[in-house]
C-alpha cells in the first residue's frame, strides 16, 4: 500500500440512537500514517464515529473499508480486522486480574500465535519505550492513572496494529498526568503511526495532528489542517466552539 | 461422688447409641452418602450453573440466544419457585417412578437441579458486575465472545461471586438432609435410624448436627483463606 492510499474510508456511517450522540452520514478518509483528531461539542457523536470505527458500536447504515475490506459486510469476521485496530480507552479498561505484563502478552499469544518469550521481550521491550520497564509484574491497581494510559496504550501496540483509535485518552487523568500520555501519542505521532484520536485537548491537537475534524449533530462540519482549522475557521459552529475552548 | 453414676450413664447412652451393634457405621455410611450426594450435587450445580447464567448474560448483553433465554428462566422460575423436597419427591416418585433407580443418583440429580438454579443467579450476577469496558476492551483486542468471557470477564466474575457460591454450597450440604424423604440413607437418616432402634433423641442427633457443624466450620474457612489468597494477588 503507497503512502497516500486510504487506510480507512469511510462512506456515509450512520448510527441511529435516540437523542444525542448519533451519526448522521459521515463520510472521510484516513490515510496510512496520518494523525487525525475529532473534536467537537459533547453529544456530537465524535466517540460514537471512532468506536463505530472497529464495530465496538454497531453502525446502522453506511461503509467503513479498512484495508479495502468493507467491516460493514455482514460475512467479514471482524475479530481478525479488529487485531489490526489498536484502541485506547478513557477508562484505561486494563485487565485488573493479570500483570501488567499479562495484560499486554495475552492476545498477542493467544491470538496471533506468538510465543511467550517472544510476546514478553515485545512487551517490555514497549513498557521500557514508555518509562515502565520496572512494572511489568506490578498489578493494574498498583499504577497511576498516567502509568495505567501508558500500559493501555502499549497493550494495544503488543498487537502491532494498523491504525490506533484513541477515545478521550487523558479526560479520566488527574491534570498532572496528561503531559505523560500525550508525550508518548506524540512519540507515536512522529513515528507515522496511523492514529484517529477523539480528544478535548485542542492545544495537543494543534500542535500534532495532520488534519483535524469537527463534529457536531453527528455530522463533520469542517475539517482542515491544524493552523488553518485554528485560524481560519468557516463554520459558524466551529466558531463558537473554538471560542468556548481555548 | 455424685457425678460417677451421672457420667456412668452417659457412658452407657454412648455404648448403646453409637458401640453396640457397630451403631456408629449408621453414621459413617450416611456421612459418606450426605458428602456423594452434596459433591455430585455441586458439581452439577456449576455445570447447570455456568451454562445458564452464560445464556442469561449473553442474552442481556447482546439480545442473541433467545430461545435457550426463554428455557432458562422457566428453569429457574420452576427450581426457585417450588420446594426442594417436593421436586426430590416428584424425580424419585414420578420421573423415576417406573423404573428402579439407585436412590443416591436421583438424590445427587434433584439436588444439583436445584442448585444450579441458584448458582446460575449467582454467577449472572457475578459476569454482569464487570464493567462493560472489559468486554470492549477484550473485543477491541481481537477477542470474539467466547475468549474475551473465557480468559477476561469469567475469572473476575467468579472471583467476585466466590463467597456467594460457597455460601451456596453450604446450603446445599445442609438441604441434602432432606434425602429422608425418598428413605436415602444420609448422616441425618443415620442418626434417625439410630434413635428409632435406641428411643434415645439426644446423643444421635446431636451428634449428627455436630457433624454438620465441623464440615461447614471447616469449608467456611477454607473458603476464606482461598479468598485471601485470591486478593492478595491483586495488591
Amino acid at each position: 500500500m503507497s503512502a497516500n492510499e486510504a487506510l480507512i474510508k469511510v462512506v456515509d456511517l450512520k448510527k441511529a440512537f435516540t437523542g444525542v450522540h448519533a451519526l448522521n452520514g459521515v463520510s472521510t478518509e484516513i490515510k496510512k500514517g496520518e494523525v487525525v483528531f475529532v473534536v467537537g461539542p459533547s453529544g456530537s457523536g465524535k466517540s460514537t464515529f471512532l468506536r463505530c470505527l472497529n464495530r465496538l458500536e454497531d453502525p446502522s447504515g453506511g461503509h467503513i473499508y479498512f484495508d479495502g475490506v468493507d467491516l460493514m459486510d455482514q460475512k467479514v469476521n471482524i475479530n481478525t480486522h479488529r487485531q489490526k485496530m489498536g484502541m485506547v480507552f478513557q477508562h484505561f479498561n486494563l485487565f485488573p486480574h493479570m500483570t501488567i505484563l499479562k495484560n499486554m502478552t495475552l492476545a498477542p499469544m493467544k491470538l496471533q500465535g506468538v510465543s511467550k518469550a517472544d510476546a514478553e521481550a515485545e512487551a517490555i521491550k514497549l513498557l521500557k519505550r514508555v518509562g515502565l520497564g520496572d512494572r511489568a509484574n506490578a498489578y493494574p491497581s498498583q499504577l497511576s492513572g498516567g502509568q495505567k494510559q501508558r500500559v493501555a496504550i502499549v497493550r494495544a501496540l503488543c498487537m502491532k496494529p494498523e491504525v490506533l483509535l484513541f477515545d478521550e485518552p487523558t479526560s479520566a487523568l488527574d491534570p498532572e498526568m496528561v503531559g505523560e500520555v500525550l508525550s508518548v501519542m506524540r512519540e507515536l505521532a512522529n513515528e507515522h503511526m496511523t492514529m484517529v484520536v477523539v480528544t478535548h485537548e485542542m492545544g495537543f491537537a494543534r500542535e500534532v495532528a495532520d488534519r483535524i475534524l469537527f463534529m457536531a449533530d453527528g455530522q463533520i462540519l469542517e475539517e482542515g489542517k491544524p493552523d488553518e482549522f485554528f485560524a481560519h475557521p468557516k463554520n459558524d459552529r466551529l466558531k463558537a466552539f473554538l471560542s468556548k475552548v481555548i | 461422688m455424685g457425678e460417677v453414676p451421672y457420667m456412668q450413664a452417659l457412658t452407657d447412652r454412648f455404648y448403646l447409641n453409637f458401640i453396640k451393634d457397630d451403631r456408629w457405621k449408621y453414621l459413617t455410611n450416611g456421612l459418606k452418602t450426605t458428602l456423594l450426594v452434596t459433591l455430585g450435587a455441586v458439581a452439577i450445580g456449576i455445570l447447570i450453573g455456568f451454562l445458564v447464567a452464560i445464556v442469561r448474560s449473553t442474552y442481556e448483553k447482546t439480545k442473541k440466544l433467545k430461545i435457550l433465554n426463554v428455557i432458562c428462566n422457566i428453569y429457574l422460575t420452576v427450581l426457585r419457585g417450588t420446594p426442594v423436597v417436593v421436586q426430590l419427591l416428584i424425580i424419585y416418585f414420578v420421573i423415576f417412578g417406573s423404573v428402579s433407580i439407585n436412590k443416591t443418583l436421583v438424590a445427587i440429580l434433584a439436588f444439583g437441579l436445584n442448585s444450579g438454579a441458584y448458582v446460575a443467579e449467582i454467577i449472572r450476577s457475578g459476569i454482569m458486575s464487570i464493567d462493560n469496558g472489559q468486554f470492549e476492551a477484550g473485543r477491541s483486542l481481537g477477542f470474539n465472545y467466547p475468549q474475551t468471557m473465557i480468559y477476561i470477564i469469567l475469572p473476575q466474575a467468579l472471583k467476585n461471586v466466590l463467597p456467594a457460591l460457597a455460601n451456596e454450597f453450604i446450603v446445599l450440604l445442609k438441604e441434602t438432609s432432606v434425602a429422608g424423604y425418598i428413605a436415602l440413607e444420609d448422616l441425618t437418616k443415620g442418626g434417625d435410624i439410630i434413635r428409632s432402634r435406641t428411643y434415645d433423641a439426644f446423643m444421635p442427633l446431636i451428634a449428627v448436627a455436630i457433624i454438620y457443624l465441623v464440615m461447614v466450620v471447616t469449608f467456611s474457612k477454607l473458603v476464606n483463606l482461598l479468598e485471601r489468597r485470591l486478593r492478595s494477588s491483586e495488591r
